[in-house]
């Protein structure tokens, strides 16, 4: 074999057949990169604690995907969901982005994740250049040129509980309470400073253990301080019932406003939860045409298999759209321009107007909603669009 | 407000009282640490959730828990413990492997979110001045007819004084001809049908979840560790660690008082030295 590649016919003849194969790859490369699909990677907590909402963010992307699919795609591509495991964590995170982004050369990442996760794998589709639409609400203040966020901060939530309960249930004399972690102290300090704000008075604040699930300490204190409402947010999920549980147990009435509770949860407490008010940006009893037509396509689409669509699950749906909507608006998926465009995006969806042009954050429609009787959530008004306020002073 | 403090201290005492009980018994009678005694405080939960959700009357999830909770005891020990007794160091993996499997078997089978169990009161009592959880009253009630009935048991009946010669000196007890096999297979049912119990118990006062066990499980151990194997201590222990917990919750603060029973405890079990 040796002697026959030295023959000057058969070098000539390689010579043209590799010169040619490299003129013809980038072409090739190109071609199916402006062909293919375009990759929405989603790096969620399909293991860990955010296990349980997990799957309802997929269908919330899967649903998105197939209705713009649908009717074409994007620049005539269709658009491809990759979701991936994040196991809810920062080193999850990482393995997960890279994934993304090396092995299912993703477009875009648009995920719901915990904050760690996200601090996480922010930089990594930043120094990649990848658009990251994150759909949590989160504690605020993460910036980033491509990083967006299309769901509430503590300044859009907190406010117009504490002044509803205030004007409309009279409570003056408040007392706080939470699980004691980073995001039940940062809402509760959120929550204090606008009780001052309005000119009421906080009589206790106290924090509990995550692992500690008796709240019997705390409630005596709530007792012995009498005061006209109480204000709490604990971790997600099971210490939001523990909590009411025992309250309700021990005979205390005065009005309850949650930063904490969720439809799921209050639902799953069945009467534990009865009376408290919270606020949020989706409810899946919105009364709109849109959120109508979202669910019954969800139902339509998963059937027995649905995890019932959620504050943290919905945004995912949004996020997916607007990225599209921006794609054909710029006529490309380079990223440079998608953050110039994407500010301009006004997605119509169910949770009402979404559009990211508060310095990467979005004004959002925001609800009052009470746990009624059976468990069950009822939206009991409309706050209008609430803004983020200065989220990142530096980003546009 | 002391009458509340009060009640406060003796019904936590009850509540960890009841978690603790089944894990003693097992402690006292065959020298191990359940560490499957969380999750057989889920399966008992579950049972409530379960019999609650068949529209049963909720006093019925008790009955169900216990039998279930002896069902599976019966069955563990029988196929896993019985070869171990000889190596203690081998049940502590044993049991909390056990702790992870059945944790993983309830995610499976209920999935990881909270589930909704019925209470059988959910009212408050007016006592002594005091508006206070009658439940947790009923609990306190409950706490004491448990360890007054395991107490006659001991002191009373065949089965308890073959179980007490087995406490004091097992291999003496097998020279006599006891059946320390049958004793060890009778006990560790009783003991993780009472913590099965103790969890249907619970479902009033916290949410269902797979995990709800794990840190009664760790307040229970402590109190195990100061009590010996003796039913009067672990009343005392649950008293003393209990009521310490309440009280510098109380006048501290929460996070304080979580870590009083475990500093308690390190304390007590220094100074201790009547060995039990």
């Amino acid at each position: 074999m040796r002697e026959r590649w030295t023959d000057h016919r058969s070098r000539s003849l390689a010579t043209l057949l590799v010169v040619l194969s490299v003129a013809m790859l980038p072409a090739g490369a190109v071609q199916s990169q402006d062909k293919g699909p375009i990759v929405i990677a989603v790096p969620v907590g399909l293991s860990g604690v955010n296990s349980v909402v997990a799957p309802a963010v997929v269908q919330s992307g899967e649903l998105a995907v197939e209705e713009i699919n649908a009717k074409g795609g994007v620049l005539g591509r269709k658009l491809q969901l990759v979701p991936l495991d994040d196991e809810s964590g920062p080193a999850g995170a990482v393995k997960a982005f890279n994934t993304a982004i090396r092995q299912h050369k993703a477009h875009t990442i648009i995920t719901m994740e915990t904050s760690a996760a996200r601090n996480a794998g922010a930089p990594i589709a930043e120094r990649a250049k990848t658009l990251f639409i994150y759909t949590s609400f989160y504690e605020g203040r993460a910036c980033g040129k491509s990083l967006f966020i299309n769901a509430w901060v503590p300044e859009q939530i907190v406010p117009p509980l504490i002044k509803f309960m205030t004007d409309d249930k009279k409570v003056k004399k408040w007392f706080a309470l939470g699980s004691d972690y980073a995001f039940g102290r940062g809402m509760i300090e959120a929550a204090k400073s606008t009780i001052k704000g309005v000119g009421g008075t906080i009589l206790g604040e106290e924090y509990q253990p995550l692992q500690q699930s008796d709240w019997t300490a705390i409630i005596s204190k709530i007792r012995a301080a009498n005061p006209d409402g109480i204000i709490y947010s604990t971790s997600g999920g099971g210490p939001n019932i523990d909590f009411m549980k025992q309250f309700k147990a021990a005979g205390l009435k005065m009005p309850v406003g949650s930063l904490s509770i969720d439809e799921l949860t209050a639902e799953a407490g069945g009467d534990a939860a009865e009376g408290v008010y919270y606020t949020g940006d989706y409810f899946t009893g919105l009364d709109n045409p849109e959120n109508r037509k979202f669910l019954d396509a969800m139902r339509k689409k998963f059937g027995a298999g649905l995890k019932t669509p959620n504050s943290l699950s919905e945004p995912e749906y949004d996020g997916v759209y607007a990225y599209a909507m921006a794609v054909e608006k710029a006529g490309t998926t380079d990223v440079d321009k998608l953050v110039q465009v994407l500010p301009t995006i006004v997605f119509k969806g169910p949770r009402g107007q979404v559009q990211m042009n508060k310095q990467h954050h979005a004004s959002l429609p925001v609800y009052l909603a009470q746990v009624q009787a059976n468990g069950k959530t009822k939206v009991l008004k409309s706050f209008g669009l609430v803004d983020p306020g200065n989220q990142c002073p530096s980003l546009k | 407000m002391f009458t509340t403090q009060l009640l406060d201290v003796v019904t936590t005492a009850g509540v960890l009282y009841i978690v603790a009980l089944g894990l003693l018994i097992v402690y006292g009678v065959l020298k191990i640490i359940n560490l499957a005694h969380g999750a057989f405080l889920a399966v008992g939960a579950y049972a409530g959730v379960v019999t609650t959700g068949l529209g049963w009357n909720p006093w019925t999830a008790l009955l169900v828990a216990f039998v279930i909770g002896v069902a599976g005891a019966a069955l563990v020990e029988w196929r896993v413990l019985r070869g171990l007794y000889a190596r203690p160091m081998d049940t502590i993996l044993a049991t909390w492997g056990l702790n992870i499997i059945v944790v993983q078997l309830i995610t499976l089978y209920f999935g990881r979110e909270i589930r909704f169990a019925e209470s059988a009161i959910g009212r408050a009592v007016n006592i002594g001045g005091a508006t206070y959880s009658e439940y947790r009253l009923v609990l306190l009630l409950l706490a004491v007819v448990l360890g007054v009935g395991v107490w006659l048991v001991m002191q009373r009946t065949q089965i308890g004084i073959v179980a007490r010669a087995v406490i004091m000196n097992e291999e003496l007890a097998q020279a006599l001809g006891i059946n320390t096999r049958l004793v060890r297979f009778v006990t560790f049912g009783l003991g993780a049908g009472l913590a099965a119990l103790a969890g249907a118990l619970l479902t009033p006062l916290v949410s269902v979840h797979p995990n709800l066990g794990v840190p009664w499980l760790i307040n229970a151990f402590m109190l195990v560790l100061v009590a010996g194997v003796s039913l009067l201590n672990l009343a005392l222990a649950a008293l003393v660690l209990g009521g310490a917990q309440v009280l510098v919750s109380s006048y501290g603060n929460p996070v304080l008082g979580s870590l009083t029973i475990v500093i308690l405890a390190v304390i007590i079990l220094r100074f201790r030295t009547i060995t039990i």
